[in-house]
């Protein structure tokens, strides 16, 4: 066998072991119950045979010329039918014949039991009508062609107060000349004896087909559901198909003991012609399964099932009369559709196609084997094969459709997992990529504090460290305050330091950090500061680059105070006023002009760094020393300079 | 500003340093103030520990960076064997890491290296006599550390919690006038008290900030299943 999927289950060979385990241990119990059961059986006849015309109600007793006449025949006996009957579709015009046969029946023991007659099988293709000691005790009341001969009979010989078992047995059998009037051997006996032959017949014969038709129907149902929802895939319309011409195929197993809905004409064409709906559906379900559309052999299959369908409509040609020559084509199309499939589904590597279309095979086989059955060519006690390959059939498709759902299953599984995996390999990218921006944005960000810092050391203690090595290497350190030198770098660097601490929008504690830096210096020189903090709301923006401007701002403020002002008293204030806060830093010392050069690259400084954060610096006019304001927004839209 | 050196037997000090420079700058700057005297001088960790077990003195000043171990421990030691000594931390510049863990180890104040030298004479007597200097930073730091948990405590953990200090309505105030900027005097003022109350509020603060501290390591301890 082909397998070119991946395990369904593990272990793909077991559901198959189990349902031909399941199928062997039924045979097997079939055939014990069958070698258990008793009962006499009849096979020896005579044979009477009368020609006629049209139908007639069997006589209430057999004919008493009867009994003299006819020849000996073994039972079953089953006539050789004529391929092409007749012509004559009309009841009353057909001609017909009648065939007795008269059976004697073994001494039987008169214990007042009730007897059984079991039938096998009756081919009457017309009516049946069978006699116990010339008495009629059974007759067939369906139709003439569809009556039911499928059906194994269990028939209750009449009990009264003086009935014995009967010594004489007469079937009546009146059908299409040429065709029926065969009949199998008969058993008679006890209802214990009988029944098991019965119910096995019956069930393999009647209930199996019946049953698994009805089921596969369900199901097929189930799947034109599917398809309703699912129009992009066919193969459940398809399956649909199949279930309602297969149910179609197999009706005529077990119905028709009671009259039919519709005439024998129509039951025939049914019967008789979904076979070629069969093939035509199964041709296209398997090429559905592998996937490579054959229209030639499709069109051929459509032409030919079509031309049987149209041909045979009742009215035209008689399909129960014709069933030799249709049987015969459906066999050739049959084998060459199912040789097809076999032969495209090992191309296409596709088991469910292979096995489906091997399936195909076996039925065009056994529909042989049942064509012979039907022909009288093999014993009538045989069984019918179709009806089994049929149940094949339903087991087969529920096989396919289970197939694919756990395949379905199994595909969304895969996707979820397969989803969870990509989910999971993008979180990682995500996470790589977050932690290499995280990585470039401290890099930039150490990139600016450096920066910052370098700005700042250049403008500050750098320069003053680089003056006061020069001046040290010129010697002239004498000119230096070197103490007051160091003692402003420490002032810087301290500074720094506590710009690098966040401050966290709190202006006034940015303030009140320089005053404790400064605090000993001026205490130093004596100089009185006033400290006047009003409220100041958070300044969001108030970085650690923002922090060292304003720092520096105030301390060159407060270094130029201590340096040339020769002051004696300096207050600062801090006030918000119309969405801007304001810190003063006002002296009571000599004052001096912004403009001169000598002060000017301090102040330019300041300026500079006051733009930087986005506020101004003005000196303001004072009547006596000068008056230094710092203004800054409380809101401020990000600068990027700085 | 300064406190009058009353007594006539001179404070002595004791200092934790490593860095000769420090201690000769130390040195010159006692030697200048004849109410301080140097009562010994350890270069490292160990060398402390030793002088602990000997008199008390007056003042322990010392330095976070020893060569074979933190001056936090030896602070913590100090406060626990010599506990009159006022303890201080020698730092260039006042973080308050490394202040608020000296205080919470049993220091009382800190004393800033580069400060001119009649300035550290005057910071030892000022820290003896009861004021403990505090910085804006310092003391936001502690605001911070004091403020009420937000998260809802357990009732058992509540009963402990309240053997955990809080800062009084006045401590709060000061605190919140040192980061405004004030100085001591000015908050005098302001609050309306003596400069030597604004003082006390600040040697209750650091208290508090050390026994706080004592009990967080017990909480911590307990939760980690230590005690």
């Amino acid at each position: 066998m082909v397998s070119s999927r991946p395990s369904v289950t593990a272990r793909p060979w077991f559901p198959w072991a189990a349902w031909i385990l399941a199928g062997l241990l039924a045979l097997a119990v079939a055939f014990v119950i069958e070698s258990r059961a008793g009962g006499a059986r009849i096979t020896a006849a005579r044979m009477t045979i009368a020609d006629t015309v049209g139908y007639q109600p069997p006589p209430a007793t057999v004919p008493s010329n009867l009994q003299a006449s006819g020849r000996t025949v073994v039972m079953p006996h089953a006539p050789a039918p004529l391929w092409a009957p007749t012509a004559e579709t009309a009841p009353q015009r057909i001609a017909t014949r009648v065939t007795w046969f008269s059976l004697q029946v073994p001494p039987l023991p008169d214990d007042g039991r009730q007897l059984y007659l079991y039938v096998p099988r009756w081919k009457s293709d017309g009516t049946l009508a069978i006699y116990a000691d010339g008495q009629l005790i059974h007759q067939s009341h369906a139709n003439l062609q569809w009556n039911g001969s499928n059906e194994p009979l269990l028939i209750s010989l009449p009990r009264t107060e003086v009935s014995h078992p009967p010594r004489t047995l007469d079937v009546r059998l009146q059908h299409v000349r040429g065709i029926g009037g065969a009949f199998s051997s008969v058993w008679i006996g006890n209802y214990r004896q009988l029944a098991p032959r019965y119910a096995i017949r019956e069930i393999l014969q009647v209930q199996l087909s019946s049953f698994s038709s009805f089921a596969f129907l369900a199901t097929g149902v189930f799947a034109l559901f599917v398809w309703l929802s699912r129009r992009g895939e066919p193969i459940y319309l398809l399956y649909f198909m199949t279930s309602v011409v297969v149910f179609l195929r197999m009706l005529h197993t077990f119905v028709g003991v009671h009259p039919l809905v519709v005439s024998d004409a129509w039951f025939g064409w049914i019967t008789v012609i979904s076979p070629y709906w069969m093939i035509v559906v199964l041709h296209l379900f398997v090429t559905e399964l592998h996937g490579r559309r054959q229209p030639l052999l499709t069109g051929v299959a459509l032409l030919n099932g079509g031309f049987w369908t149209i041909a045979t409509l009742p009215g035209l040609l008689d399909p129960t009369l014709l069933s030799a020559p249709v049987y015969a084509n459906l066999l050739i199309l049959g084998l060459i559709v199912a040789f097809n499939g076999v032969r495209q589904s090992i191309r296409f590597r596709s088991r469910d196609a292979l096995l489906l279309s091997a399936w195909c095979f076996v039925t065009v086989l056994s529909g042989v084997y049942d064509l012979a059955l039907q022909q009288n060519i093999v014993s009538i006690e045989s069984v019918f094969i179709s009806n089994f390959t049929g149940v094949g059939f339903t087991v087969l498709f529920w096989y396919i459709m289970f197939s694919r759902y756990i395949e379905a299953l199994e595909t969304a599984t895969r996707a979820k997992a397969d989803l969870a995996r990509r989910l999971t390999q993008r979180e990682a990218e995500l996470t790589a990529s977050h932690q290499r921006l995280r990585e470039i944005e401290n890099r930039e960000l150490l990139h600016q504090e450096r920066q910052r810092l370098m700005q700042d050391m250049h403008d500050g203690l750098g320069s003053t460290l680089v003056t006061a090595l020069r001046a040290f290497e010129g010697d002239r350190a004498a000119d230096l305050d070197a103490v007051a030198l160091l003692r402003g770098c420490i002032d810087d660097l301290k500074l720094t330091i506590d710009s690098m601490e966040p401050v966290e929008t709190d202006l006034l504690l940015l303030l009140a950090t320089l005053r404790f830096r400064l605090q000993p210096r001026l205490e130093a020189s004596g100089l009185k500061l006033t400290w006047d903090a009003g409220e100041v709301p958070p300044l969001e923006w108030l970085d650690q680059r923002h922090a060292l401007h304003i720092l520096r701002i105030l301390q060159e403020t407060f270094a130029n105070i201590l340096k040339h002002a020769e002051a004696r008293e300096v207050a600062l204030s801090v006030r918000t006023e119309d969405g801007h806060v304001l810190v003063r830093v006002r002296d009571d010392g000599r004052g001096f002009d912004p403009a001169l050069p000598v002060t000017g690259r301090g102040l330019a400084n300041q300026r500079r760094r006051a733009e930087a954060i986005g506020g101004r610096v003005i000196w303001e006019p004072a009547p006596a020393g000068a008056c230094l304001l710092l203004m800054l927004p409380v809101r401020k839209t990000v600068t990027k300079d700085g | 500003m300064s406190i009058e050196a009353a007594s006539s037997t001179p404070l002595q000090v004791v200092l934790v340093e490593d860095d000769a420079a420090f201690q000769d700058a130390f040195r010159t700057a006692l030697a200048a103030a004849p109410d301080l005297s140097i009562a010994s001088v350890a270069a490292t960790a160990t060398e402390a520990r030793a002088l602990l077990a000997g008199r008390p003195a007056d003042v322990l000043v010392v330095d976070l960076g020893l060569p074979d171990g933190s001056g936090v421990d030896v602070i913590r030691e100090a406060h626990a064997r010599w506990p009159a000594c006022a303890i201080m931390v020698a730092t260039t510049f006042a973080d308050e890491r490394h202040v608020i863990a000296s205080i919470e180890a049993g220091a009382s104040g800190y004393l800033l290296k580069d400060s001119p030298l009649p300035t550290i004479a005057e910071d030892i007597r000022v820290l003896h006599g009861g004021g403990s200097p505090i910085s804006p930073r310092i003391a936001r730091q502690v605001l911070m550390r004091f403020r009420p948990d937000e998260r809802p405590a357990q009732e058992a953990e509540t009963v402990e919690r309240s053997s955990v200090p809080s800062l009084s309505e006045r401590e709060k105030e000061t605190l919140q006038l040192i980061t405004r900027g004030f100085s001591f005097d000015e908050i005098a003022e302001l609050m309306g008290v003596s400069r030597n109350t604004v003082l006390t509020f600040v040697r209750r603060i650091y208290a508090k900030l050390e026994v706080r501290s004592k009990t967080e390591a017990v909480f911590e301890a307990r939760a980690h299943g230590l005690l």
